[in-house]
């Protein structure tokens, strides 16, 4: 079975007549499995929706091979098993929900009978029920995103590219759609979703890709990623100013509270430290390992270079 | 059946589109406008008693649906280049190209929802000249056909032309050179002698540019039911075909550009 997305070595360039041109991707190459749920992370202008676009076939890029599905981006075979929800989601203002769905239905192939059926269906799961009346000019922010949710549903598709898909909602809104990316993800359909709300992606995903000014920096499994930027945490009932001065220096969080002190090491220096400890006439009352959230990694791995310009 | 739900979404944007209101509310203004010399020959004519001239009055119809006729090149022209773009721009594209569609059948799609506008038009045109032979005591001698057909045509090619400068540059910058293209086309048509343009210009621009006179249907209005009937079948599908072949040639141009283009809003 192909990867459901390849990249290799991808390379865009945004060109223009009166001014240098922007490498929005460069060297790009990943791939994300059948079935697997992968979050895609960057920040602003970090390269995402051009990633997206091309991997859709809205853009060409300039050099590298791009698959989805085993075929080539924007070829109609792929694009009948993809549910795709672009950033910013703009709709027909003039239709109202079940006619767009209805377009879309037509547009994917479906039949009027399973177009029939299948769309009440959506409209309740997009929690437009009582709005079928109403044009899509006039509804909220979160109402379309729904309804981009919902279309991309559609034709059941085996491949989900959403970018940006709660940009906009509420909580419950994002609740919602969680719910609805977490039964895709029991069902074995392939996400692929690009999002800001990194907390959320850590309860889902089990793979990210996160990428700055056109780069790769990191991929791979979620929980590999989060292990090995995780910590040890060692809690002592006291610290000497002395000994927190030298952990410190050596890179250690302290956080003071009850029952006691917590100091954050490397797992590295752990026994080091340990000793230290005890031999600094501290009691250890315990040690476990910190796994790193996604948020701390994210912006280890893109804070630092933003430092680093 | 794909491209027929893109036909008709994009007409029924058209329907909606603001431009489009504003341009009705313009074709009624010019309509009423150029009304008037026939209200006044008609009053004349009735009092003094004298029979009127059916003559005069399908020269005077044939001056409006010319200029109405007109108009409706410009709207082709504008129609077509607003059709694809201004999806672009509002990002209404994406998730329908994202559908299993050929982006041949999406700008095929969008062609036709044009050319359904034009047919809306044409109707729109065909009763008015109707109208205003049965204001004036006139007839209108050629058949309905011609009215209908003819202006298609032309507008299939108009529309053809925008919609492939449109694939490459702003509709703006599209709709000004369609501008540019329906003057020149004027300029040189056969029986036009403009003394500031030397001879191997208009005879090179005449080769170039589609001869849209060819496909006029203004001068049907205007001849006798004798002159008429001369006009023999072949002579309607050797000009028609001409016209459809045009619009074949730029449609596919621009089918072959757009599939080639980037669809991002940056």
């Amino acid at each position: 079975m192909p990867p459901a997305i390849e990249f290799r070595r991808v390379t865009k360039q945004y060109s223009s007549r009166f001014s240098k041109g922007v490498t929005a991707l460069a060297d790009v190459s990943f791939e994300v499995e059948a079935g697997e749920v992968c979050g895609f992370l960057g920040p602003n202008g970090a390269g995402k929706t051009t990633c997206i676009n091309t991997l859709m076939g809205f853009l060409f890029a300039d050099s590298g091979e791009v698959a989805v599905l085993g075929y080539p981006p924007g070829d109609v075979r792929a694009k009948s098993q993809i549910g795709f929800v672009p950033e910013n989601f703009a709709f027909h203002p003039f239709l109202t929900a079940p006619k767009l769905l209805r377009f879309h239905a037509t547009l994917a192939g479906l039949d009027s009978t399973a177009a029939a059926a299948r769309i009440p269906e959506l409209i309740a799961k997009a929690q437009l029920y009582g709005h079928e009346d109403l044009r899509i000019g006039r509804y909220s922010r979160g109402m379309v995103q729904r309804l981009g949710i919902a279309q991309a549903l559609l034709a059941d598709p085996q491949l989900l590219v959403l970018d940006e898909p709660t940009s906009g909602l509420d909580p419950a809104g994002r609740k919602d759609v969680r719910e609805i990316l977490l039964a895709l993800k029991s069902a074995g359909k392939t996400v692929f979703l690009s999002s800001h709300i990194l907390a959320e992606l850590e309860q889902f995903a089990d793979r990210v890709i996160i990428v700055d000014r056109g780069k790769l920096v990191r991929e791979g499994p979620l929980s590999e990623l989060l292990d090995r930027g995780g910590r040890v945490a060692i809690l002592v009932d006291h610290l000497p100013e002395e000994m927190e001065r030298f952990l410190s220096e050596r890179g250690a969080a302290i956080e003071h509270g009850a029952p006691g002190v917590r100091v954050l090491v490397d797992p590295a220096m752990k026994r080091e430290a340990v000793e230290r400890l005890w031999a600094a006439g501290c009691d250890v009352i315990g040690m476990y390992p910190v796994r790193s959230s996604l948020e701390d990694l994210f912006l280890k791995l893109v804070g630092d270079r933003e430092k680093a310009r | 059946m794909k491209i027929r739900a893109i036909a008709f979404l994009t007409f029924s944007g058209f329907l909606r589109n603001k431009l489009m209101i504003l341009f009705l509310v313009l074709f009624g203004i010019v309509v009423l406008l150029m009304m008037t010399p026939l209200l006044a020959m008609k009053s004349q004519a009735a009092a003094q008693g004298l029979p009127h001239t059916e003559t005069v009055v399908l020269s005077l119809i044939g001056s409006i649906m010319s200029t109405l006729s007109g108009f409706g090149s410009l709207l082709a022209a504008w129609a077509a280049a607003d059709a694809v773009w201004s999806d672009i721009r509002s990002g209404t594209i994406l998730a329908v190209v994202a559908r299993p569609i050929h982006r041949w059948q999406f700008l095929l799609g969008k062609f036709l929802g044009v050319q359904l506008l034009m047919v809306a038009y044409v109707l729109m045109m065909l009763a008015l000249s109707y109208l205003l032979a049965a204001i004036g005591g006139g007839h209108i001698h050629p058949a309905p056909w011609l009215l209908i057909v003819y202006p298609l045509v032309r507008y299939a090619l108009y529309s053809g032309l925008a919609m492939l400068l449109a694939t490459l540059m702003h509709p703006i910058v599209s709709f000004a050179i369609m501008l540019v293209i329906m003057v020149a086309e004027t300029i040189v048509a056969p029986g036009g002698n403009p003394w500031y343009l030397p001879a191997w210009i208009k005879t090179g621009l005449y080769a170039v540019l589609p001869s849209p006179n060819l496909l006029s249907e203004t001068r049907y209005l205007t001849i006798t039911e004798a002159s008429l009937k001369s006009t023999s079948p072949l002579h309607h599908l050797t000009a028609l075909a001409y016209g459809l072949d045009w619009a074949l040639v730029f449609f596919l141009l621009a089918a072959w550009l757009f599939s080639r283009r980037s669809l991002s809003r940056e």
